[in-house]
């Protein structure tokens, strides 16, 4: 029987980032996958998979009409003779009807990866083509959401984001889900027990020396190299590259002090909880 | 009411101001019926549900709509539709005219794509590809040029390997009407509050099946300018299957056998090749000239 672990994360967090790490260790082959060869599952805002288990077109419903049929889909996925590791932007929310967005019975846990905003922020301006003063907006609001225009046909379905600091509580707080949070901090600096505990919930191959491969032809040198090589076919069309630096602290050279200060103003109690600010506020 | 499409006598308890009125003319083509009647809310009886709204037995499709309708497609002759309470019959058309219809060419035998079909001379080419991919768009261009657009959306093709033509017009979003400068003032929503528009498709002359010639599966990808790849040899069954509408209807329909044969048969006689567009920027203009100039290559 199968089911959906959701690897989970607030845009430029890491997420692809992990799916290379996770397609290396499935396929434990010689040399590094290709990045645009990742195959490890679905985005949840796909509108091509729920087209197809729907058997109708999504896109003649509203983006709130569609959002109570998206629980049936993934719960559609328990028929599956394996489980699925699928993407997913979305804030957890709840329909209308009061179900999770991603299903309570499709659903057996979620990877929660998150990030320092502060570093967040300069990536999601550049991946969005837009100033860090915007940026630092749309992480702010709490109606945010990618795809939410009605003129146009999108391939991928509305999701709504939320503020940063309620896209993380969305998750990690949400009683009754198995959620496994890692810090892409922690990505970076301890690479061998993060990707360890996050292959061991995801009922992944946990063998060390797989593991340790994994991590080293998924790494962001080799990522930027082949995006270098050829255009990664996810990267967004206002973008320059996707993949930037992988670096963490970056903001201390990108952010002005204001805009440091907005940040921690607007996401301070999240951060501290995580570790991005000490018990006096400061940035860590 | 009776109209005709697909080449279809249709008679319909539901009035489809999207498709033609039949004409004495008309008569002698094969009629189904598409009518109101009351369908049981658990699914098929003697069937298998394939997804979270779909059932299908040796003969039928049981397709439900929530808030929308229920609708039963029947042994290729018959739709039934059981409305929801409250629902307009704009809803009711637009889905009918999608998934059923579809289901319903799938029954009488017909290959049937996910794209559109424009007339190039005595033949057409059919364009396919993933939903926001931009093939409507791509079809309201050659429209512009004064091509004729012959089937949007579900491409029914029958053993002959000619494309039937449907209803004689587009739905296009409001950003591809803004793009083409064509007012949408005078034009039906599909359904009330939508942005989607029905537009007519206007072309003097009798809608007859044409022979496919030429099938363009559209991809976005960067690129600086439209590239057309030919697909050759054993590579271009697959395309065919993967474009087919709603794939899970073909692969769990009694009728799989009979519809792969004709994918094969197709894929014998077209020139196939993928098309990509860059996707930064929908130029349409060199897109459709890049095609014109693959036609002429391949006539």
């Amino acid at each position: 029987m199968g089911g959906i672990y959701w690897l989970a994360s607030y845009p430029k967090s890491g997420n692809t980032w992990f799916r290379s790490f996770m397609q290396n260790l499935i396929e434990d082959a010689d040399q590094p996958v290709d990045i645009n060869a990742l195959s490890t599952g679905q985005i949840a805002s796909s509108r091509g998979w729920l087209d197809e288990v729907l058997g109708f077109d999504s896109a003649d419903f509203s983006h709130d009409d569609l959002d109570q049929l998206r629980p049936a889909v993934y719960r559609w996925s328990t028929r599956d003779p394996e489980i699925g590791y699928h993407k997913i932007h979305d804030a957890y929310t709840f329909t209308a009807d009061g179900e999770p967005l991603v299903s309570q019975g499709g659903t057996l846990g979620a990877l929660y990866i998150i990030r320092n905003p502060l570093d967040v922020a300069p990536s999601y301006a550049q991946h969005s083509n837009v100033s860090v003063d915007e940026a630092i907006r749309w992480m702010g609001d709490p109606d945010n959401a990618f795809c939410w225009g009605r003129k146009k046909l999108f391939n991928q379905v509305r999701q709504q984001l939320l503020s940063w600091s309620d896209h993380v509580r969305s998750w990690v707080d949400s009683p009754g889900l198995n959620c496994h949070v890692i810090r892409y901090e922690d990505m970076l600096q301890s690479p061998t027990p993060t990707f360890s505990g996050a292959v061991r919930f995801l009922q992944l191959p946990s063998d060390e020396a797989r593991i340790d491969k994994a991590i080293r032809f998924s790494d962001f040198k080799e990522l930027r190299r082949q995006e270098s090589a050829n255009p990664f076919r996810e990267k967004p069309n206002k973008a320059e590259r996707f993949f930037r630096q992988g670096q963490s602290g970056n903001w201390r050279t990108q952010l002005t002090a204001d805009q440091v200060a907005r940040l921690i103003e607007a996401h301070g109690e999240v951060m501290q909880r995580f570790g991005y600010l000490d018990a006096n506020g400061q940035s860590l | 009411m009776a109209y005709c499409a697909y080449n279809l006598l249709i008679h319909s308890d539901l009035l489809l101001p999207e498709l033609a009125p039949a004409t004495e003319h008309d008569t002698t083509l094969p009629a189904i019926v598409i009518r109101y009647g009351a369908i049981d809310r658990d699914g098929l009886p003697d069937g298998q549900p394939i997804g979270p709204f779909l059932w299908v037995n040796a003969t039928s499709l049981w397709l439900h709509v929530p808030s929308v309708a229920h609708f039963l497609i029947r042994e290729g002759r018959e739709i039934v539709i059981d409305p929801a309470a409250g629902i307009d019959e704009d809803s009711l058309r637009v889905f009918l005219l999608a998934s059923p219809i579809g289901v319903l060419l799938f029954q009488r035998g017909h290959l049937v794509l996910h794209g559109n079909a424009i007339r190039i001379g005595d033949q057409c080419l059919v364009c396919v590809g993933q939903s926001g991919v931009g093939k409507s768009t791509l079809a309201a261009g050659f429209m512009q040029r004064g091509y004729e657009a012959i089937a949007d959306d579900v491409v029914p093709i029958n053993a002959a390997c000619e494309v039937v033509p449907g209803a004689p017009r587009l739905k296009l979003w409001k950003d591809v009407l803004d793009k083409l400068q064509w007012d949408s003032s005078a034009l039906r929503r599909i359904r009330p509050h939508t942005e989607r528009f029905n537009v007519p498709i206007v072309h003097p002359g009798p809608r007859r099946a044409l022979p496919v010639r030429w099938v363009y599966t559209l991809e976005r990808r960067r690129a600086e300018v439209p590239r057309i790849e030919a697909i050759y040899g054993m590579n271009r069954f697959t395309p065919l299957a993967n474009q087919s509408y709603r794939i899970r209807f073909m692969t769990e329909l009694a009728l799989k056998t009979q519809h792969l044969a004709l994918c094969g048969t197709l894929a014998g006689r077209i020139h196939l090749a993928r098309v990509v567009r860059p996707d930064d920027a929908f130029d349409l203009e060199p897109l459709i000239d890049a095609l014109l100039a693959d036609i002429a290559e391949h006539p």
